[in-house]
This record gives structure tokens, sequence and C-alpha cells, in this order.
């Protein structure tokens, strides 16, 4: 594959394939043929050889790591063509010892997840399903802040390749474009009281679906907001580097906790003055307050200002 | 919770030799203290003995600091759960709300009377969509659920407590 991508526009001999993977041509024919079912045009030249026609956007880690080379997540990324959750395998992974920067990506995700039962509409190719793996060297209490760092990290990355995409940031981390969610972080930790063994940022983002099953409304599409196809490539690219500024910053700077609030209160339009609900079974309602010094949201309602540690926040 | 699954969880109970249980489910609140009433004669703990086997009229009464306690109160005191019996807490590591099972309406990492291992995931504390799962730091039995769920905790906050396998 790399092979063809670095020949991008002449045509590579079967026997010259074969030779720089150390295989014949008969498996070379094969290889070519499981690239196709998966999206790739090869054109075949009886005589002469293979010919890169178009590539699928697919997150291939040999395309992708070059793009995020000097990041944390360049070495060791994971991709699947269909995976129950990328969440799920990136927290398994970290159990079973994994580095630091693994990343997973998958183009289909069957069991995609959201918060408590919420599940995540994960089309093939479409989107960006993304979790990394960190082990933080910070307190269970600070690594909270990742949840908001994650929000600002993907609003950074999508604004480093189109700045006029107006991407609104709702408590704690979902990113909407004119009130409809195109991007949902889930996070996960496991934690002793003390220290944190282990964190994923699972970060799913509609990329370039066209449209959404009826009972998701309120949902939209990079595409579908701004008209354009997106590179999912360049945007994986640059969110994995948007995540890896965000987390070196947490991790050295001691100011970073305030830059971090600071720059969550700019870049959401419902963090203050905006009516809302929030869902998390005690039923707060009132008008958003801005953030405390540890990220929680802050609603002044009927008994004084309350501090939200979770929920759904549904705007009015 | 019906009258043959209250007899089922007294007898359990008492098989397991638990003083004290408490549980919670809905608007449905159980409490059971066991050893305060003469129900516990069995209970093979030396100062219940040390309290009957003196006999109320005898010389010392006044004197020895057990049989000084009225007859009454004695056997509660005497068959109290020997003091705390070493349970272990889990505690949380983050503020945030406490959730027993994975997800709305599944079944719960852990009931009492289960059996743990460390590294057991007992529960998650969710705080800003950050799902933190909480796993048992000892091996044994849990004992006692202190949280019920949905709750907001506080850091460090008592969520278990498991009498570590011996």
């Amino acid at each position: 594959m790399r092979l063809l991508v670095n020949h991008a526009t002449v045509v590579v001999s079967g026997t010259k394939i074969a030779q720089e993977i150390g295989s014949n041509r008969a498996e070379v024919w094969r290889l070519i043929q499981r690239l196709r079912e998966l999206g790739v045009e090869i054109a075949g030249r009886p005589a002469t050889g293979y010919r890169l026609e178009s590539m699928p956007d697919l997150l291939l880690p040999d395309l992708l790591a070059p793009l995020v080379r000097g990041t944390l997540f360049a070495d060791h990324i994971h991709h699947y063509y269909k995976i129950g959750s990328t969440n799920t395998a990136a927290m398994k992974a970290g159990a079973a010892g994994a580095a630091e920067g693994s990343v997973f990506l998958a183009e289909q995700q069957t069991e995609g997840r959201g918060r408590g039962a919420h599940t995540w509409h994960s089309t093939q190719s479409d989107g960006i399903y993304c979790s990394v793996l960190l082990r933080p060297s910070l307190s269970p209490s600070e690594a909270l802040l990742l949840s908001l760092a994650a929000g600002l990290a993907v609003k950074g990355a999508i604004n480093e390749i189109d700045p006029k995409v107006n991407a609104d940031l709702k408590w704690p981390n979902d990113l909407l474009i004119d009130g409809k969610k195109f991007c949902g972080i889930l996070t996960e930790m496991n934690a002793e009281v003390t220290r944190v063994r282990y964190l994923v940022v699972g970060v799913g983002i509609n990329v370039n679906h066209g449209s959404f099953p009826a009972e998701l409304k309120q949902a939209t599409s990079l595409r579908l907001a701004t008209g354009t196809v997106w590179s999912r490539m360049e945007l994986c690219a640059a969110l994995l580097k948007s995540l890896d500024r965000e987390y070196r910053m947490l991790s050295t700077d001691s100011d970073a906790r305030q830059s971090i609030i600071r720059r969550f209160e700019a870049g959401s339009t419902s963090v203050r003055g905006r009516e809302v609900e929030i869902e998390n079974g005690g039923g707060v309602s009132g008008v958003t307050a801005g953030l405390d010094a540890r990220g929680f949201l802050l609603v002044r309602g009927d008994k004084g200002i309350q501090t939200i540690l979770s929920g759904t926040v549904r705007l009015k | 919770m019906n009258h043959k699954e209250l007899k089922e969880l007294i007898e359990f109970l008492v098989e397991k030799d638990i003083a004290e249980f408490e549980l919670e489910r809905g608007d449905v609140k159980i409490r059971i203290k066991r050893g305060a009433e003469p129900g516990a004669i069995h209970t093979p703990d030396p100062r219940y003995f040390a309290v009957h086997s003196a006999p109320p009229p005898a010389p010392e009464v006044g004197v020895h600091p057990v049989t000084a306690e009225s007859p009454t109160t004695a056997p509660a005191t005497a068959a109290a759960p020997a003091p705390v019996e070493n349970l272990h807490i889990v505690h949380s590591p983050i503020v945030g709300t406490y959730y027993e099972s994975p997800s709305p309406g599944s079944p719960p990492f852990v009931k009492v009377g289960d059996t743990v291992e460390v590294g057991q995931v007992v529960c998650i504390v969710e705080a800003m969509k950050l799902m933190n799962e909480i796993e048992s730091d000892v091996a044994g039995e849990v004992v006692k659920k202190l949280i019920t769920n949905g709750q907001p905790i506080e850091y460090g906050q008592d969520l278990f407590a498991i009498r570590p396998r011996a």
C-alpha cells in the first residue's frame, strides 16, 4: 500500500512490488484484490503493473503516523475496520499494560458508547472514532480537567483546518454547530485514590455523514454544516496534535487549569447566562453561571447556585 | 421483598455471621441488626456467656464491670459486632456521581455478599462525563454498600465495606 502511495502517479510492476515486500506476484495480486475490496481504486495494466487511481479516506496507521510525528501518538496507532467500541478496546489495552499514547481508530463501531446507556451512531468511514490511552502523572481530580481539555482540543483541530467553523462547546465537552451536536467525548479512567493508572479519551466526530436516522434530530456533521467533504485523515492528524498539546500543557504547566477553564468559557455560548435543565436524576434547572475552579458547572436556580458534577445539559 | 426473601436474607446473615445489614432499594429500606434479642443465644461470644453465667443476685454485682450492667442492655452490648472487625473501606478518588452499574438498568457491579478480587470494578464515579472505574483494592466479601445509586459523593468518601479474605 505504502509503495503505491509513494509512487502515486506511476505504474508499479507486480514483480517490483513482490520484490519490495519479499513476496511473489500471485501474492501481490491477492493483496491488490483485498485493497480493491476496501475501496482503494487500483488500475491494473497487463504486462506493465499497477497504478493507484484513488484512495478512500481510511485512517490507516501507515499514512497517519507520519502526520503526527513528534507527538505522543505516533508510535502505537491501531486501526480497525469494524469494532465494538474503540473506548472498550483502549480500556482493555490499558489494563493489559499498553503504552501511553496508544491510539485506537475505527472505520465503524457497532457498539459506540456515550454516557450511561447512550450510544454513538457510528457509520462506516463517515466519522472519526478515536480513543487514546494516557497514563498521566496527575492526581485523579486534576485528570478530570482532561474531560474539558478534550473538547477544546477538538475545537482547536477543527479551526486549524477551517477557522470559519463556529464550533460551540456545551459543558462538559459536547460540540455543537448551530445548536446541533456533531462531536461527543467520553473519558474513562482507572485510578487509585491518589494516582491515575490509565485514562482513555474517546472522541466521536460526525465528519462526512450525509444524513442521520430520524431519531437523531439534533445531530449534524461537519459536511452538513459546512457544505464540503472533509478529509478525515487531515482532521484526525490535527486532533491528535491538538490533544497532544493540551495534554502536555496540563501535565507540565501549573497555570493550565485556569487556562482550560478560561478558554472553555470563551468557547462556549451556553456556559454562562443560558437557561438550562440538567438531566442527572436531580432535575436541576436554572441559568448557567460559569465554571468553578474545578471545572464544574454552576447553575443558579430556585435554591441558589448549585454545582453540577455530571449530567446532560439541555439548552432551553 | 416478600416474607420468603426476607427469611432467606436473615438465614444468610446468620450463616455468614453478619451482625448488621442495611439495604435501600427504591422506597424500601431494610435494616437488620442481629444479636440484640434473645435469639442470639447461640452466639459463641465469650462476653455474652460471661454475662449470663453471672447469677443476677450474686454478691459481686456492682463490682464486676460486666455484670454491673443492667440485664436488658447487657446482651445487646455483648453481642454487638466485634469492634468494627477490621473491615476494609474502598474510597472514591474523585468528586462525582456514584453509579452501582455500568449503565442504567443493568445489574450492579457487586451486591452485598459478593466476593470480590483485587482489581475488580465495584462501581463507577462520574464527573464531567469522565467515568471513573473504582476497583476493589482488597480481596474479600462485600459487607456493605455505603452509597445509594446516583448520589453525589465527595473526594475520599467511603464507598464499600469489605471483609478481607483471611
